[in-house]
């Protein structure tokens, strides 16, 4: 079997139980598949702004909570449509973000990260505040969103809600692997490898790194937003500076370059609490665990889990094939490459094309 | 008229004279060397060309274009490509997608076309791709096409950086010590691959390298910094025979 036929019986695979499975789980596991979905989608936002352009975010969740608020109030507060009031917070979290990437053109690593930190606890401490809260909300705990109608099908029932919530992860997982298969990915990997040089190419570094900053941001608010219909109403808590560390450490140990690693990460996410809840440990373990495991990733797969496990799974699968080696999923060794690799085209033996200029 | 031509730039760095009042003509179709012992300013006279270091004073004018107030990325679009004394690929990606990301930098469709694969980007993707392993082609790196950029021997990523500078089919070539972890017969080869490279891509360089036998070979004209300041400068049989040169640069036994 070729790799491409490995990923499409592997996508095939997943798609069956991704839709087949939760008709046999109960409405509760279906919520939280869902929310798992929609935390997948502030994973894949850190995909694009940690795994293209190298810079850690701590901040994914401020931005979560724009596209979060925007609905709650335009929704609950000010009677709008729901699909109405989704890419106003969509857009307000992406311009925020550019915004926020003004001050970041000029810093880089770790400063960068600050500057992060800086925002959420700006988040946490003021917009996130009672006193801020209430005099956006008129007093009120909670704006109700409730369930958006979605082609006349209300999304009140838990399978129909969590359909929507994969539709809306995968076209999000979409995005970013399209990015990534194309020029924008290798534009933002050209400038986390060496900035001077993307540079002396012809890269406007300062477009690239706000675009990418704000299509990160808009993705998070979008889980936000989305994250906002789950719960059917918005309240300040679940934004703050700890949800963001917690997620970014998800990211990174399930793999930061990796889309797959989106829904892992998401997953994870909402049941490993789930998980604990069952067992002697409280889910306060939650956090201690995930550090664990990020000590160990960074020591035995610096690429995280999941390119990895896609690695040794694609070498399972093919291993009679020698010199396919690389991960069909992680950012370095794309399958562009792999399948232009074998698919040389005609032109490359003729001559080089004729000089544009004299 | 002169293709680059850059009069009386001088930069400091903090006390230090770096460049003071350097002049240095290149012509079209010239391959112009510019030599000189370390720290005479070689490296800082490139990063001023193309726009990472702003010089004190001074002009630099490229086809008529007055470039220093350009950002580096704007220069490029008027046809300015270099490489690198300290290699600067992108080692994280493969050698295919070194070479395509640099036609990348000249396309001018944005994100919104690459999410949804718009016929614009299928249609850029396969001409830069077919351009991408014309060069490989050319530069002999076919094979290595899939392999990342970080992986490859020293040789091949000097070619492959050389590649990825043609691949915007630049005017003027800026060459920054490309036989630096050579060995004699990879030089010789370079030399070769520079001359062909001035016929097949109709490029002007401006090369800097210790290397003598590659400067004197490909070289049209010599330019000889020392201290920030210009020596002298001329054809390779003149600049080997100037007592001064001698003297600062090229050492007893050369002449």
């Amino acid at each position: 079997m070729n790799p491409a036929t490995v990923r499409r019986r592997g996508l095939a695979f997943v798609a069956v139980l991704a839709l087949g499975y939760p008709l046999i789980l109960s409405d509760y596991i279906r919520g939280l598949a869902a929310d798992g979905l929609i935390a997948g989608i502030v994973v894949l936002s850190l995909v694009l702004i940690t795994g293209f352009v190298g810079q850690i975010s701590f901040c994914q969740y401020s931005f979560a909570a724009l596209g979060a608020f925007t609905v709650g109030s335009l929704v609950g507060g000010h009677h709008w449509s729901f699909w109405l009031a989704l890419p106003v917070g969509v857009l307000f979290a992406g311009v925020t973000g550019a915004l926020v990437a003004i001050p970041a053109l000029r810093l880089s690593g770790l400063f960068l990260t600050i500057l992060t930190v800086a925002v959420a606890l700006f988040f946490d401490r003021y917009v996130l505040a009672p006193g801020t809260w209430n005099s956006f909300s008129n007093g009120n705990a909670n704006w109700d969103v409730g369930r958006p109608a979605f082609l006349g099908l209300h999304l009140t029932g838990s399978y129909a809600f969590y359909l929507f919530a994969l539709g809306c992860f995968t076209l999000c997982a979409l995005l970013v692997w399209n990015f990534r298969q194309g020029k924008t990915g290798r534009v933002l990997r050209a400038i986390r490898d060496a900035e001077v040089a993307a540079a002396t190419l012809g890269i406007n570094l300062t477009a690239w790194k706000l675009a990418a900053f704000g299509v990160s941001a808009a993705l998070a608010g979008f889980a936000g937003a989305i994250g906002a219909a789950s719960i059917g109403s918005v309240s300040r808590g679940s934004y703050d500076l700890v949800h963001s560390l917690g997620i970014a450490a998800i990211a990174t140990v399930m793999g930061v370059g990796s889309v797959a690693a989106g829904a892992a990460g998401g997953l994870f996410y909402v049941f490993g609490p789930e998980i604990l809840r069952h067992t002697p440990l409280s889910t306060q373990w939650f956090n201690l665990i995930t550090g664990g495991l990020l000590i160990v990733q960074l020591i035995v797969t610096p690429d995280g889990l999941v390119p990895d496990f896609q690695q040794k799974l694609g070498h399972l699968l093919h291993h009679r094939q020698a010199g396919v080696g690389t991960a069909p999923d992680t950012v370095g060794a794309g399958p562009t490459a792999e399948a232009a690799a074998a698919s040389e085209p005609k032109a490359a033996t003729e001559a080089i094309p004729a000089v544009r200029r004299p | 008229m002169s293709l680059l031509d850059v009069d009386g730039i001088s930069i400091h760095f903090g006390g230090v004279q770096a460049l003071g009042g350097v002049s240095l003509e290149v012509h079209r179709g010239e391959i112009v060397g510019l030599i000189g012992p370390n720290g005479a300013g070689k490296t800082t006279f490139f990063n001023c060309v193309t726009g990472v270091l702003k010089p004190d004073s001074g002009s630099i004018r490229f086809d008529g274009h007055d470039l220093l107030p350009l950002p580096t990325h704007a220069r490029a679009h008027l046809g300015i490509s270099r490489t690198f004394q300290n290699l600067q690929l992108f080692g994280g990606m493969t050698v295919l997608e070194n070479l395509m990301v640099a036609m990348d930098a000249f396309s001018h469709r944005g994100m919104l076309a690459d999410a949804f694969r718009l016929p614009t980007a299928r249609f850029e993707e396969r001409r830069a791709q077919e351009h991408a392993w014309a060069i490989l082609h050319f530069l002999g790196l076919k094979d290595r096409a899939g392999a990342l950029a970080a992986d490859l021997a020293v040789g091949h990523q000097r070619r492959l950086e050389l590649g990825r500078a043609l691949m915007s089919r630049p005017r003027l070539l800026l060459l920054d010590e490309p036989a630096a972890g050579l060995d004699n017969k990879e030089t010789a080869d370079l030399a070769g691959l520079l001359l062909r490279i001035r016929e097949r891509f109709a490029v002007t360089m401006l090369l800097v390298d210790h290397d003598m036998a590659l400067v004197m070979r490909v070289c049209d004209n010599i330019y000889v910094l020392d201290f920030g300041e210009l020596l002298t400068s001329g054809t390779p049989s003149s600049v080997r025979q100037d007592p001064e040169v001698i003297r600062a640069y090229l050492g007893e036994g050369v002449a």
